[in-house]
């Protein structure tokens, strides 16, 4: 019948002891580092800054405003963002667009970096795929510098247009308007409504 | 016959006037039936459909808001075809309905989205583009219209036709073409439109004054008096708290005084109240003192001039209880009652009236005042455009407390170039005209949103006013102000 004796205390084996597993680690290392040093394993320490780490595609970092295909800030500045925001740290003003299509657009739109705490409600909340939390994580800086993120910051910043590239345009579809939004004509009956379609 | 009759809703029983709705009992029992073109302030149109009901004894479930209560009558507003009714109801008022809401500034007051919430259907069977219709229309100089988002309820048209009796609106097409519009050439223009704004469940009118400008779920609402005229209606002042900042008014049920509406001056009333419009401390020949210095230099000053050469000019925009505090204080340290002066404005037609609820005279509470400077046994001199009055009085020292709305005073310039020349004038008021800068005094006060007083209405009607926090943490009210100043001349006697 086969059993394990525990009668015997572990520690006092010299395989179980301090000294031997400290031996055992040392060892691990040192062959590790030799195999390191004489190119045999591929070492795991990046070397940053020189080489940056590459974090998966749903990595919540710093954020970014993405935008419609024309160029045009994607935010409707609706204020879920902000209303969701536990840190409170997204100050939006909002205003009349000059395109009567998109009729209302954030005439300012500032996150306090150092309130956020990259929950990720903003890009939850968003209706409209206009705010995202990108791939950058290094956004140390010294004291003087702003940090409120301003719109322009998160819409063009080199660092975004570097990583997200291509993917800072918005694919959601855009809503269909009326042909008259456009015109400036007071009343419904200046472009000839009524009959078909 | 009777004039009662007595109906069971939900098996509660009710008794209502004959000819009362089963909508009206139903509110008068607080049970709420959805609705929306049901307004208590204009006339049924029935048009909605949404507030089905079953009545026992009739095949079909009724509408609730033109269905009369008769004797005996058993409603149910909870059975489970009447809740069908409402969600399919619903689901074809949403069909053409834009997905607007993140734009839209009704969205967190709007009926439609609140009732999507209680009965909606939440997963549409509707598989058809939506019809498209104009948007932002400019109908005028305080709405802006979206034609998309209307249900056509027709509250706004029927607002015109009876109220104000403009019908500058009408509903337009037919079928799922109908749209809601103004007829040709012409624009929405009352002192009445930011009410069709309010009126309306969804958000196809939206008021100018406010569009884009706050979401409403920022925004807490507290209950007071709008101080824009002297019919004194019942108002919810909305402001965003952590801001400090109002954002707009609008009006509170009132059978007494305003009924439901009230009118466009009375909306702009938020616009002194914030910051940016006031004045924040205490300028003593123009530079920035402490309410504290600037107090005991009135007090220094009351003290060294004689009790007849101490003038003191009212306007009718304080409460009642800052006119008894200000008055009596006066008449403790006089020894006598100063002079009163009543300031009007010289173009004020205090008799005029628009027929619905604005008045010609621009003071909440010229019956207040009057009625406790008689109570006070002083007669006041009336100044309106005439100041020779205060001129002959020679004071050496005038208070003067000035009105807190100005747009109720056009000739305020004139009138304050007349007060700069006297001798020592303390200029209670939160006004940055530049006519004003030379004032001895001048002590910034706390607006009508920040107290707790009473307004007396034309009608002899007394309304409390509810104090917010205020937006100036130093700056007191009219009566806070006496009553320190009495405790300091005390100390110093």
């Amino acid at each position: 019948m086969a059993y394990v004796n525990v009668s015997r205390d572990p520690a006092r084996n010299l395989k179980n002891g301090y000294l031997a597993t400290s031996l055992v680690g040392m060892g691990t290392t040192l062959v590790t580092f030799a195999k390191q040093v004489f190119g045999l394993e591929e070492s795991n320490t990046v070397q940053w800054p020189e080489v940056e780490y590459q974090y998966s595609e749903r990595f919540k970092g710093a954020h970014f405003l993405t935008k419609r295909p024309d160029g045009r800030v994607r935010c409707t500045a609706c204020f879920l963002c902000a209303t969701n925001c536990p840190a409170q740290c997204i100050t939006i003003v909002a205003g009349e667009s000059p395109d009567k299509g998109v009729e209302k657009y954030p005439v300012r739109f500032e996150i306090d970096i150092l309130r956020c705490v990259f929950c990720g409600y903003c890009e939850e909340a968003c209706p409209v795929d206009a705010i995202r939390m990108g791939p950058e994580y290094s956004m140390a800086g010294l004291a003087e510098r702003k940090w409120v993120y301003t719109k322009d910051y998160l819409l063009e910043r080199d660092a975004v247009k570097r990583k997200v590239g291509e993917k800072q345009v918005s694919k959601k579809d855009e809503n269909t308007k009326h042909d008259s939004v456009d015109s400036s004509l007071p009343n419904i009956h200046a472009q000839g409504s009524g009959h078909g379609h | 016959m009777s004039n009662q009759v007595t109906l069971s809703i939900n098996n509660q029983s009710i008794t209502v006037p004959a000819g009362s709705t089963i909508m009206e009992a139903a509110q008068k029992l607080g049970v709420s039936v959805p609705h929306f073109c049901w307004h208590p302030g204009l006339s049924i149109a029935g048009v909605c459909r949404f507030c089905m009901v079953k009545v026992e004894g009739m095949p079909k479930l009724q509408i609730a808001c033109n269905t009369p209560a008769t004797e005996g009558m058993k409603v149910d507003t909870v059975s489970s075809d009447v809740k069908d009714a409402h969600k399919w109801a619903l689901e074809f008022h949403l069909i053409n309905h834009p997905l607007d809401c993140p734009i839209c500034d009704q969205a967190g007051e709007c009926e439609l989205q609140n009732y999507y919430m209680k009965v909606g259907k939440y997963q549409s069977q509707m598989e058809d583009e939506k019809v498209l219709k104009p948007k932002a229309l400019d109908v005028g100089d305080t709405l802006v219209l979206d034609t998309e988002r209307c249900i056509l309820c027709s509250r706004c048209v029927r607002f015109e036709d009876e109220v104000t009796k403009t019908s500058t609106l009408g509903i337009f097409n037919r079928g799922d073409q109908a749209t809601i519009g103004t007829y040709q050439d012409r624009k929405i223009k009352h002192n009445y439109s930011y009410n069709l704004a309010d009126i309306c469940p969804v958000g196809a009118f939206t008021a100018k004054d406010f569009r884009f400008k706050c979401r409403v779920w920022f925004l807490k609402e507290s209950k007071t008096v709008c101080p824009g005229c002297s019919t004194g209606c019942n108002v919810n002042l909305f402001q965003n708290s952590n801001q400090r900042e109002y954002y707009r008014l609008k009006p509170r049920h009132n059978a007494d005084v305003n009924g439901h509406w009230m009118c466009d001056v009375g909306r702009t009333m938020y616009e002194h109240l914030n910051a940016s419009a006031r004045l924040p401390a205490p300028l003593l020949n123009g530079e920035t003192v402490s309410a504290q210095a600037a107090l005991q230099a009135v007090t220094d000053a009351l003290k060294s001039v004689s009790a007849d050469k101490v003038a003191v000019v009212f306007t009718a925009q304080f409460t009642s209880e800052e006119y008894k505090t200000t008055l009596a204080t006066l008449k403790t340290l006089l020894k006598t009652a100063p002079k009163v002066f009543v300031w009007r404005d010289e173009s004020e037609k205090a008799e005029d009236f628009d027929g619905i609820l604005f008045r010609g005279d621009r003071n909440p509470n010229t019956r207040g005042m009057m009625d406790v400077l008689k109570e006070q046994g002083v007669t006041p001199v009336m100044l309106k455009g005439d100041f020779s009055a205060l001129a002959s009085a020679s004071a050496e020292l005038t208070l003067i407390f000035g009105p807190e709305v100005e747009a109720g005073y056009p000739n305020l310039a004139k009138a304050l170039a007349r007060f700069v020349e006297l001798k020592k004038a303390v200029y209670f008021g939160n006004t940055l005209s530049e006519s004003a800068k030379k004032m001895w005094l001048r002590m910034p006060v706390k607006v009508f949103a920040e107290k707790n007083g009473t307004f007396v209405n034309f009608n002899g009607v007394a309304q409390k006013l509810k104090a917010n926090p205020p937006v100036f943490v130093a700056v007191k009210g009219v009566d806070e102000y006496f009553s320190d100043l009495g405790k300091m001349a005390q100390a110093t006697l």
